[in-house]
């Protein structure tokens, strides 16, 4: 892969590129196609899928670079748009599940509470209690927190309908908070309670 | 070899074509089969009629062609022979406003090459081929010679055909183009028939197995450049002095004078002869 | 696979935590299961370095042929916005690409066609504007039919040279190619003229609106210039296109002009006119689907 040597930063190669540089569009490209794919790769099973979109990602982001204003941060920005051609290119394909299974399904490879302790590693409540959720909760969670997609879109990508999102959303966050209540009043009262912000 | 050539391979076989007076292929027969065939032959000797001919874009008057066991006079037929080939004419045109990209996404289309995405991987692909990868966006008009030529070649090899058909492609190529283009014909994928048509020995002495010599609208020899150059021994010899005797002289690298002819003198310093010497010894023979 | 949290987690997690390079890999080859990807996803989006170390755990070849892939689309020409939205109408694509190649659908020649309009009108609106009630002194007048001999010999010229233009193999650099290639001669053929002949006649019959003269003209010029071209692709089936585009042309230009010396020149285009066009044009178009075979692009002359 071609090493990113360009000095410029993000968002002077994304007004590059509203101007038409090519080699602008190239450097984005090298700087961050990688990552977008791994990422990709992440929600859909589909290497063909995956290359597709990451085409479909810079190919949009050559042609929509003047309508950036400069808000935000430029891998979000790459990221958004990336996820929605993702979504569009599952849609178009019309079967249902492209989701990686979820490696928690096989239980040899979770990371379990008791290696984590054994270990002795620290780690902080929030990840405890995600933990403690079902994958299919936490797939929703991930979908609309982490990923920024409306309920519609993450139901395209987890191959559920939109109204089974909103609903796992609402049991994983009520999960949450339940989780994080029990180790609140399980925990000595030096600790501190984390906050959970809902977005 | 019991490879049945006329499923596999080009056959031609009393191929005329006139133009008025002007008889550009005079009864050919010729066999092509997979792998690099040169054509060699000076300016009238018919090499571009047969290639227009052999890529479905002429016809012939007289004359039978079977290529991969398909019949060009036959529609259906032909069609299909068009779905395997790659062509490169001889002085190839470009409309004016064409970038490199915009050309060759032009031509995938006309071969039937389905899909935006396809064509653009394909497109990326040949460009790749001749070295051409940043060249997408430039206009053809502002390109020099030597990258027309490759952008030539570079449409021929669209779909990868199985039967390429390409009329002087080292034409306005420098020596290191020239070399890069004798890498990219020898490492082709697939095995296809190729044919190419040059007025330079070296480059059938450099990538062709097989060589062609037409003279006068018919084949007069066809075999190895080994054998094309052993077909001259005997008949090359150099000298210090011009000598009058020979069909014909020239000066060569050592600033000696080397001659081609019937009857060299007694004492002669014989050559040994290249490809270049059989092919000008044929063409001579033809003149006496 | 372990996970370090120093301390908060969220979307306010300190600067200072990373993921370390096992945690990156474990993500990047999809070992990683559904909390510790999420920790280093939304790490990721704030931290450019370790989105780094993730790009460089990618497949460096598929990347690259990515990239390739991704300069072809960008450089091969798609329209722009006006053009996808004709797609969605259901045009193929393909078809309307293969059109950048025909020189009369460009804007220099539609330029062209839109200046020989304006001059032929405006000769024509500046007549009737200084001598209203007669022609200029000198010349014997007849209201309403002479200043129009002009345009109504150019108008279908006019669309008849974009058709020419869209089918002769002179007007193609790259007609061998197009002949050699499987895609079928006819659609080509077909797709060009066609949409070179809709290209021209849209100036020519707004010209015939501004036109000073009976309020018919545009709808009267639609049908000799149909005549006119498909008259020329039934006579390419035959004899050569040069021989066609003339032979078509001067079947036009002698009644033209005829009848102008006549001072009749509208003749051409009403009653009798109208119905001589309409049988002409629906003759060639039988020719031309019944010699279809001619049109396939099948051999050139050398």
């Amino acid at each position: 892969m071609t090493p990113d040597t360009d000095e410029r930063d993000d968002s002077a190669l994304l007004r590059a590129v509203a101007r038409g540089d090519e080699d602008a569009l190239a450097a984005l490209y090298d700087r961050h196609a990688g990552w977008l794919s791994v990422r990709l790769s992440r929600r859909c099973a589909r290497p063909d899928l995956v290359d597709h979109t990451v085409q479909d990602t810079f190919l949009a982001v050559w042609r929509d670079a003047g309508a950036y204003r400069g808000d935000g941060d430029v891998a979000a920005y790459i990221w958004g748009i990336g996820v929605r051609r993702l979504i569009d290119a599952i849609r178009r394909e019309g079967s249902a599940k492209h989701r990686l299974p979820w490696r928690s399904t096989e239980p040899e490879d979770v990371v379990s509470a008791e290696d984590q302790v054994l270990l002795g590693i620290e780690h902080g409540h929030l990840g405890q209690a995600l933990a403690q959720l079902s994958p299919e909760l936490r797939a929703a969670l991930e979908a609309t927190v982490l990923d920024g997609l409306t309920c519609a879109e993450a139901g395209t990508l987890l191959g559920i309908a939109e109204g089974t999102v909103k609903s796992r959303c609402h049991r994983a966050r009520q999960a949450l908070r339940a989780a994080l209540a029990d180790q609140a009043r399980l925990e000595t009262p030096r600790s501190r309670r984390q906050g959970w912000e809902t977005s | 070899m019991t490879v049945d050539v006329r499923n596999d391979g080009v056959l031609v076989e009393g191929l005329s074509r006139r133009y008025g007076q002007i008889r550009a292929l005079d009864g050919l027969n010729l066999n092509l089969e997979r792998g690099i065939t040169g054509l060699l032959g000076p300016n009238g000797a018919g090499k571009s009629t047969l290639m227009s001919v052999l890529a479905t874009v002429n016809e012939p008057d007289t004359g039978q062609v079977s290529v991969f066991g398909l019949n060009p006079r036959n529609g259906g037929e032909r069609v299909e022979i068009r779905r395997r080939l790659g062509y490169l004419p001889q002085e190839l045109g470009y409309h004016r406003h064409f970038t490199v990209a915009a050309f060759l996404d032009y031509v995938a289309i006309l071969k039937e090459i389905v899909g935006r995405r396809r064509r653009a991987e394909e497109v990326a692909r040949v460009l790749a081929l001749v070295g051409m990868e940043r060249f997408g966006r430039r206009r053809i008009r502002g390109l020099s010679g030597g990258f027309r030529q490759r952008l030539a070649i570079a449409q021929a090899l669209l779909g990868s055909p199985e039967l390429l058909i390409l009329d002087e492609p080292t034409a306005g190529l420098d020596t290191e183009q020239r070399l890069r283009f004798r890498e990219l014909l020898s490492n082709l994928p697939g095995d296809p028939v190729i044919v190419l048509s040059t007025h330079q020995a070296d480059d059938i002495a450099a990538i062709c197995p097989r060589v062609v010599v037409m003279l006068d609208g018919q084949v007069r020899f066809a075999g190895t450049p080994a054998a094309l150059a052993e077909s001259a021994a005997g008949h090359v010899w150099t000298a210090d002095q011009r000598n009058e005797s020979a069909h014909l002289s020239w000066r060569d690298g050592d600033a000696r004078w080397r001659h081609i002819g019937d009857h060299p003198p007694a004492d002669h310093e014989a050559a040994k002869p290249t490809v270049e010497d059989g092919y000008l010894m044929l063409s001579q023979t033809k003149e006496a | 696979m372990t996970l370090s949290f120093s301390g908060a987690t969220g979307p306010t997690a300190g600067a200072s935590w990373h993921p370390s390079d096992d945690d990156l890999a474990g993500y990047a080859n999809g070992a990683a299961d559904g909390v510790a990807a999420w920790s280093v996803e939304s790490h990721l989006g704030a931290c450019a370095s370790c989105r780094s170390a993730v790009s460089a755990q990618a497949d460096g070849e598929q990347l690259a042929r990515n990239r390739a892939v991704l300069l072809a689309l960008v450089a091969i020409p798609d329209g722009g916005r006006l053009r996808r939205l004709v797609c969605r109408c259901g045009i193929p694509d393909h078809l309307l690409s293969l059109l950048t190649a025909t020189s009369s659908l460009r804007r220099s020649w539609l330029l062209a066609v839109v200046g020989v309009l304006a001059v032929v009108t405006g000769e024509a609106v500046l007549v009737q504007h200084l001598w209203p009630g007669g022609g200029p002194p000198g010349m014997t007048w007849h209201p309403g039919a002479a200043e129009l001999a002009p345009f109504l010999l150019v108008g279908p010229l006019l669309v008849l040279a974009g058709v020419a233009a869209a089918f002769m193999p002179a007007m193609d650099p790259s007609y061998r190619l197009a002949v050699a290639a499987p895609f079928s001669g006819l659609t080509l053929l077909l797709v060009r003229s066609v949409s070179a002949l809709v290209a021209a006649l849209l100036p020519v019959v707004c010209a015939a609106f501004v036109m000073p003269g009976p309020s018919w003209l545009p709808a009267a010029v639609l049908l000799p210039s149909l005549a006119v071209c498909a008259l020329a692709l039934a006579a390419v089936t035959t004899v050569g296109p040069v021989a066609a585009v003339v032979a078509a042309g001067a079947l036009w230009v002698v009644p033209v002009v005829w009848l102008a010396a006549a001072r009749s020149s509208l003749e051409v285009v009403q009653g009798h006119g109208q119905a001589l066009c309409a049988v002409v044009f629906v003759a060639a178009v039988l020719v031309v689907f019944v010699r279809r075979d001619r049109l396939e692009m099948g051999w050139v002359q050398q």
